[in-house]
């Protein structure tokens, strides 16, 4: 019988809602679906992106049991026969892996010189393809490319594949393609014999890869052997090469999936509104239903199966919708989401776990019940009496009630925001986040009150019609205030916060761009290099006025991080702050010893400024001490630079692979460029920019790795508004009869329409004031905490004070106009009848 | 209800006040309706009629006093056993009629069954002879938005007394019709609960209205119940 | 050509992980010495490997007898293949592949009921893998065939099992063919040198599923270099080496033609007293008597036979049916290789090695 009530209760109460409010339903629907679609599509692209990167790692790391690997140049190749005849190891393979500059490409490919043999047996899977060929292997100017990279390349088997080594083209023979099933990254496979002549690395080995004994400690092995190891050398855990591809982009990653979560809770605060508001439209079917015989249990009961079918719907159609768009996504743009650190192959389609897919639509259910579950409680908790009586259309909210549990809320996201990060992610951040949303809402109400009280009385009709209905309808107005504040808020914060960084990001290429010409190889590239002499005659050119030729390399630190780059540089210029952009500084460093770190590098190696420190540079560890701290958007792995002159003195490589030049005034850029590219024989492989050029075209990628961003944050402000619609149709539904009241004792239309629209702009203005200010806040954190402690650099703050004050005009003019459209679909009603009409 | 021989509502010093320390409504009142009485309670606008009504119905607490429904207390009823209480024991009729727009009359009627537990054959059986009763059989699937005001009523007599309560409970069943529909809605309700065996309490300040009760009670100011003697008009 | 030598050479058999890996041929390579009749065999210079030449094995066969009087087969192959200088294209490094070793072992248990096996491979350089052309000095990381003091040693490791066997000579080597030029079809430019060491007395450590257990035995060692060595026209294989409980030795093989016809046949007999002959195809005849089929893979192979060799005639039995090396998984190819027992009128004479190659191309061609 209980359960006839529930069920009852659901149908006559669904019914209610599809009758008499289907455009309402269906936006309950629609925001469900569309916050479940964005996280769905958001999550399944990262999970494909991912999932090819870490199959792509493993297939590369094998059956390795430890790595050891050194600087790209390398380590000499007698420590491979040492661990081979180390009893410990079951399997050693010898592997130079190069980053080979290819002319017109602007990354480097890498190529895996290897020995097949070995290979064979800790990656057989990498190898598959090449059973019958191995011989044509070892020709030593033979490469077997990646599918993906025959496809980057355009090269097929029979072509020829063009490197540079140091500044000469070399011509490599393309032998075969290994199938995408193997290896999905861009990737040339060679003998390491060939890899070694090709690239000019005789005698060196850069990797090591470790089968042991069965029975021996991986760990124990791998510390025992870092003292044998030459200097800069590291044995590395596979894991952290597998998990290298979570960690390079887990920070990013995160924000996306934040956003989708925005999305979902915007969702959640509308369903609240819309469910709240449905339930005054209702009162006398819930009051009826009460009077007949249903127990406030299987009210409430039949209230949270409503939200379920809704929710389930929604987030079923949502599910779906995410799948439609992150195949779109994965096949069309063969997509990272403008972020360039992940990428999907064309061939793999989206990976879609079923696991996923369904916490996708439980989560999708879930906020839709949280949403309904307090005007559920409320509504059940209601005297049916009242609901029977005509009138009663006000939902009451103390506001006093609220401030203590809002203080509360917003007192811990206070102290959340202090916390360090949580394994490098800032949860603590996000929860801040959503503890300071939640707790500024609570304050709401006691805010709408204190301000219309201080609303001054304006004689005239109306508006002071207006003002007084505000007034007595706080609670309703509370219910069309909530999303719109917590999706505006949202969306302040995140232009706060993006326009902060692309200024801080303008600045920072402005410092790091003072020459008029940037010259560099393929950034990451280990093969290609301008010589001493090449660089000399460039100086020597006629117009150019000055030039700073820069080495930057990867620097193995710690075995279980990513290398930082390591950049020497010219670093006479005082005070150092005038190139580079720095945050920290100590001019008591002997500049002979200096090193300046990124931020970045701060973080992940835990340096602090002042503080000695060795690295390891050309085979020998030399000191250092960190002379200041540097803002660095380019290198999330971190970064050191040290004087060129030293490097040269410790090192011996006097090569550089960048360069800037300063042209002398009056001379022609395009010519000097001209004349610089006719100096090298890899002109094609050498990247030359007017700095203006590289400062627009970095924005440009920048605004397009934010273009989500932008598209997620229009999003939420619609769900928001569709917040202020829906309160808005209904006040103007439950007001009809006082709509023909007023109609009756003489305002008219106009005044009305005037009525109305002061009441949609003041509720607005309230929203969006009361926004921003928390956006302002909430972007602090954003600034201060989630970016630092996700991205490892700073920003600074800056507003987009003009930007704010159209946003917030048009969501004024957006409410208001949506309030005079309801308000005329009312009045259109015959007046006469709508003073009659009861409920 | 519980006691088979006990009246079918008793009040005992009832007293009511919408605010603790205000004023009281109600005061001390004292009523007893026998089984298969009809009661007309008249009383001016504001007297607290319709309190008195929401008191007997358990869909409002009193502050002191007692009401027993069929020999049980139900001020001492939680608001679950109350409801239970309600679904099988009460029927409502109301002065705006409150029959679920996007029901049909059909469905309107059968609501109490449904609630009830009862299923098909049985809930058709019942709901197409209720509808019967109260003349709608052709109508039984049409919406309330074709009707007039006393079809309407009709609809929801049907619903009071489908699954024959031992007490319906009537707030100015008509209140919003015009009096030639006033008088067959009145002369119908007699009429069913008649059939049914109901008892019930009407709440109305018309005159006529009372008149088609067995007995009419004078509600007035304060605590005070008084009563008038019966000017009875058969059916 | 590579393809055909190692598919057919009882030898190569032990190949068959890098068969195919190897299998496309690099082109003709004119730079490898030739085998030419009336070179003279030259100790210990010739125990060593001859890295001029094509390919080459040394390949030891033999029986174990444990101390409770188990019997097992094993097998031990060092195999050098030379990669033509054309391809090296002179590179430098260290690592440029010049040479590539290969070893197998394969274990023939019959507790066990099939082999056991296991296989290296790497290029030769860098000390992790080499051969070395002084004496028999092969080794590939851990796995070695050493000749010491008169003695070879062979050490190897699977995953489930190790050998570790030290083999003393008892006689001198038996110099097959014309003083070691062994012809391998009727065309002269496909031959080798060949030299086999019978009646090789073992003793040693073989460990099974981590259990050592102290054997001693009989063994065979092949060593055979050559760069060319079968024509097109064959398409199998059937070889002997058996060591006669009277001090004899006998090396036999035919090769057969596409027909299933001896194409190719050629023995080496050596008495007890050290008399050795050499015999031609027509004092050789190979008649199977009894076929086994494999469950595996639907092949069926005659494990035991007849055979006639000049003056002697004895039937072979094996030690275990299945001896079948199935190899699919990796590289497609099947053989039978296994311990065998020489018997006549019932009672046994000798024990060696029976190698069957190419019955599996008969299957697919039915």
């Amino acid at each position: 019988m209980k359960a006839a009530g529930t069920a009852l209760t659901l149908r006559v109460l669904l019914l209610a809602q599809m009758r008499q409010q289907p455009a309402r339903l269906l936006i309950m629907l629609a925001v469900i679906a569309i916050g479940v679609s964005l996280g769905t599509a958001v999550f399944i692209v990262n999970a494909t992106a991912l999932n090819e990167f870490t199959q792509a790692t493993k297939r590369l790391v094998g059956e390795a049991d430890v790595i050891i690997r050194g600087p790209p140049r390398g380590f000499s190749e007698s420590l491979y026969p040492k661990l081979s005849a180390n009893s410990a190891v079951a399997i050693a393979s010898p592997v130079l892996e190069i980053q080979a500059a290819v002319p017109g490409r602007q990354s480097p490919l890498k190529i895996i010189g290897l020995d097949v043999f070995r290979a064979a047996q800790l990656q057989p899977a990498l190898l598959g393809d090449l059973t019958g060929d191995i011989r044509r292997m070892f020709s030593p100017r033979g490469v077997f490319l990646s599918a993906r990279a025959a496809q980057e390349l355009s090269r097929k088997p029979g072509d020829t594949l063009t490197v540079i080594v140091g500044s000469d083209p070399v011509a490599l023979e393309v032998l075969g393609i290994l199938s995408i099933a193997r290896y999905s990254q861009a990737v040339g496979l060679m003998d390491i014999a060939s890899a070694q002549w090709t690239f000019r690395q005789l005698g060196q080995l850069n990797r090591i890869d470790l089968r042991l004994q069965a029975g021996v400690d991986a760990h124990g092995f791998s510390a025992q052997l870092a003292r044998d190891l030459p200097q800069g050398v590291l044995a590395i855990a596979p894991e952290v090469e597998r998990d290298r591809a979570v960690t390079i982009t887990r920070a990013y990653r995160v924000n996306l999936n934040m956003l989708a979560l925005v999305s979902l809770f915007t969702s959640a605060f509308l369903v609240f509104s819309i469910q709240s508001l449905s339930m005054l439209r209702r009162r006398a079917s819930i009051a009826l239903l009460r009077a007949l015989g249903v127990t406030r249990l299987q009210l409430q009961r039949g209230l949270l199966a409503e939200a379920v079918v809704i929710g389930s719907l929604g987030s079923a159609v949502g599910v779906l919708m995410g799948i439609a768009l992150a195949t779109a996504v994965v096949h069309l743009l063969s997509g990272d989401f403008g972020n360039g650190q992940l990428q999907v192959s064309a061939g793999g389609g989206p990976l879609l776990d079923p696991w996923s897919l369904f916490a996708a639509f439980l989560v999708g259910t879930v906020v839709a019940c949280v949403g309904a579950w307090f005007p559920a409680r409320e509504a059940a908790a209601r005297n049916p009496a009242r609901g029977l009586k005509a009138g009663d259309s006000e939902i009451i909210i103390p506001p006093r009630r609220l401030l203590l549990p809002g203080a509360a809320l917003i007192a811990l996201g206070i102290c959340l925001v202090i916390l360090p990060p949580q394994r490098g992610l800032p949860i603590a951040g996000y929860a801040a986040i959503a503890a300071l949303l939640f707790g500024t809402i609570l304050w709401v109400p006691r805010y709408t009150e204190a301000v219309l009280s201080l609303w001054p009385r304006t004689n005239r009709v109306a508006l002071d019609i207006a003002l007084a209905q505000l007034n007595g309808s706080r609670g309703t107005m509370f219910l069309s205030l909530a999303p719109i504040i917590v999706s505006f808020s949202l969306m302040v914060s995140m232009s706060i916060m993006v326009h902060s960084f692309r200024d801080s990001f303008d600045a920072w290429l402005g410092k790091l761009l003072p020459a008029d010409l940037q010259m560099r190889l393929p950034p990451g590239n280990d093969t290609a290099s301008w010589s001493d002499d090449e660089q000399r005659s460039i100086a020597a050119l006629q117009d150019i006025e000055r030039t700073d030729f820069r080495r930057t390399l990867p620097l193995y630190l710690r075995a279980d991080r990513e290398p930082a780059t390591l950049i020497a540089r010219d670093m006479r210029a005082q005070p150092t702050q005038d190139i580079l952009p720095m945050v920290a500084s100590d001019a008591n460093v002997d500049p002979q010893r200096a090193v300046w770190i990124s931020e970045a590098a701060q973080d992940k190696f835990e340096f602090r400024l002042g503080q000695p420190l060795t690295l390891p540079i050309a085979g020998a560890t030399h000191r250092f001490v960190v002379a200041g701290i540097w803002r660095d958007y380019a290198r999330a792995n971190g970064a050191l630079v040290i004087p060129r002159q030293r490097y040269i003195d410790l090192s011996g490589d006097k090569s550089a692979n960048e360069g800037a030049i300063w042209i002398r005034p009056g001379a022609d850029a395009a010519r000097v460029q001209q004349a610089i590219r006719t100096r090298f024989s890899t002109a094609n492989a050498l990247e030359m920019m007017r700095s203006s050029e590289v400062r627009e075209r970095s924005l440009a990628v920048f605004d397009r790795a934010f273009a989500v961003t932008y598209a997620l944050e229009a999003l939420a402000v619609l769900i928001g508004l569709a917040g202020i619609s829906v309160a808005a149709s209904f006040t103007a539904i439950a007001r009809r009869a006082e709509f023909g009241m007023l109609r009756h004792i003489g305002l008219t239309r106009g005044q009305v329409m005037q009525m109305l629209a002061t009441e949609g702009i003041a509720t607005a203005v309230l929203g969006t004031l009361y926004g921003l200010a928390l956006g302002l806040v909430l972007s602090l954190v954003l600034i201060f905490v989630i970016n630092r402690q996700s991205f490892n650099w700073s920003i600074d703050l800056s507003i987009p004070a003009l930007q704010l004050v159209a946003f917030a005009a048009a969501l004024i003019a957006a409410a208001a106009a949506t309030a005079i459209l309801s308000g005329r679909a009312a009045l259109t009603e015959d007046a006469l009848r709508s003073v009659r009409e009861d409920w | 209800m519980a006691v088979p021989d006990a009246p079918i509502v008793c009040i005992e010093a009832l007293t009511k006040r919408f605010r603790a320390e205000g004023p009281a409504v109600l005061e001390g009142l004292h009523l007893r309706l026998a089984r298969g009485e009809y009661l007309a309670v008249m009383g001016e606008s504001g007297v607290g009629k319709s309190t008195l009504l929401n008191l007997l119905a358990g869909l409002d607490r009193p502050d002191s006093g007692r009401v027993m429904l069929g020999g049980t207390d139900i001020t001492r009823l939680s608001d679950d056993e109350m409801t239970l209480l309600r679904r099988g024991s009460i029927g409502f009729v109301f002065q705006a009629f409150h029959v679920l727009p996007y029901l049909t009359l059909f469905q309107n009627t059968s609501l109490p069954l449904e609630l009830l537990g009862v299923r098909d054959p049985e809930l058709s059986q019942r709901t197409m002879q209720m509808l019967a009763a109260v003349g709608l059989t052709d109508r039984a699937h049409c919406y309330p938005r074709e009707l007039s005001g006393g079809e309407m009523q009709r609809v929801a007599i049907a619903r009071a007394l489908v699954h024959r309560p031992a007490l319906v409970l009537a707030d100015e069943p008509t209140g919003n019709l015009d009096p030639g529909s006033a008088a067959q809605i009145l002369a119908l309700l007699r009429e069913q609960l008649r059939e049914n065996g109901s008892s019930a309490i009407l709440i109305t300040h018309s005159r006529s209205a009372a008149d088609s009760a067995d007995r009419i009670v004078m509600l007035t100011g304060r605590s005070f119940l008084h009563i008038e003697p019966i000017l009875h008009s058969t059916a | 050509m590579l393809k055909v030598v190692l598919r057919l050479s009882a030898c190569l058999c032990a190949i068959l992980a890098i068969d195919a890996a190897l299998a496309t041929v690099a082109p003709a390579d004119a730079s490898a010495a030739a085998v030419v009749r009336g070179y003279p065999l030259n100790f210990p210079r010739d125990y060593g490997a001859h890295n001029e030449f094509r390919t080459e094995w040394w390949y030891i066969t033999g029986w174990l007898h444990t101390r409770n009087g188990a019997k097992l087969g094993f097998q031990v192959t060092f195999f050098r293949s030379r990669t033509s200088p054309d391809l090296i294209a002179g590179n430098p490094s260290a690592f440029a592949p010049t040479q590539i070793l290969i070893a197998h072992c394969a274990l023939s248990d019959p507790t066990h009921g099939r082999l056991r096996q296991a296989q290296r491979i790497a290029r030769a350089g860098l000390g992790v893998a080499y051969a070395s052309e002084a004496d028999t000095q092969v080794s590939i990381d851990r796995w070695q065939l050493q000749r010491t003091s008169e003695r070879y040693i062979a050490r190897v490791q699977g995953e489930n099992f190790s050998l570790q066997l030290t083999m003393l000579p008892t006689q001198p080597p038996l110099l097959n063919g014309d003083r070691g030029f062994s012809q391998k079809s009727p065309l002269p430019r496909s031959a080798s040198y060949y030299y086999s060491v019978p009646h090789l007395q073992v003793a040693g450590t073989v460990e099974r599923e981590g259990a050592p257990e102290l054997v001693t035995g009989e063994a065979w060692l092949d060593h055979e270099w050559s760069s060319e060595y079968l024509d097109a026209d064959a398409s199998g294989w059937d070889w002997i080496g058996m060591n006669f409980d009277d001090g004899s030795a006998l090396m036999a093989f035919r090769i057969r033609a596409k027909d299933g016809a001896q194409h190719w046949a050629a023995a080496t007999l050596r008495d007890g007293q050290g008399n050795t002959r050499v015999l031609n195809a027509e004092e050789i005849r190979f008649t199977p008597l009894r076929h086994w089929r494999s469950q595996r893979t639907g092949i069926s192979y005659p494990v035991e036979w007849r055979v006639r060799a000049g003056p002697v005639e004895f039937e072979l039995q094996p030690l275990l049916e299945d001896q079948e090396n199935d190899t699919r998984a990796t590289t497609g190819a099947i053989y039978w290789e296994g311990a065998v027992t020489a018997t006549r009128a019932g009672h046994s004479i000798g024990r060696g090695y029976l190698e069957l190659t190419g019955y599996g191309e008969a299957l697919k061609l039915r």
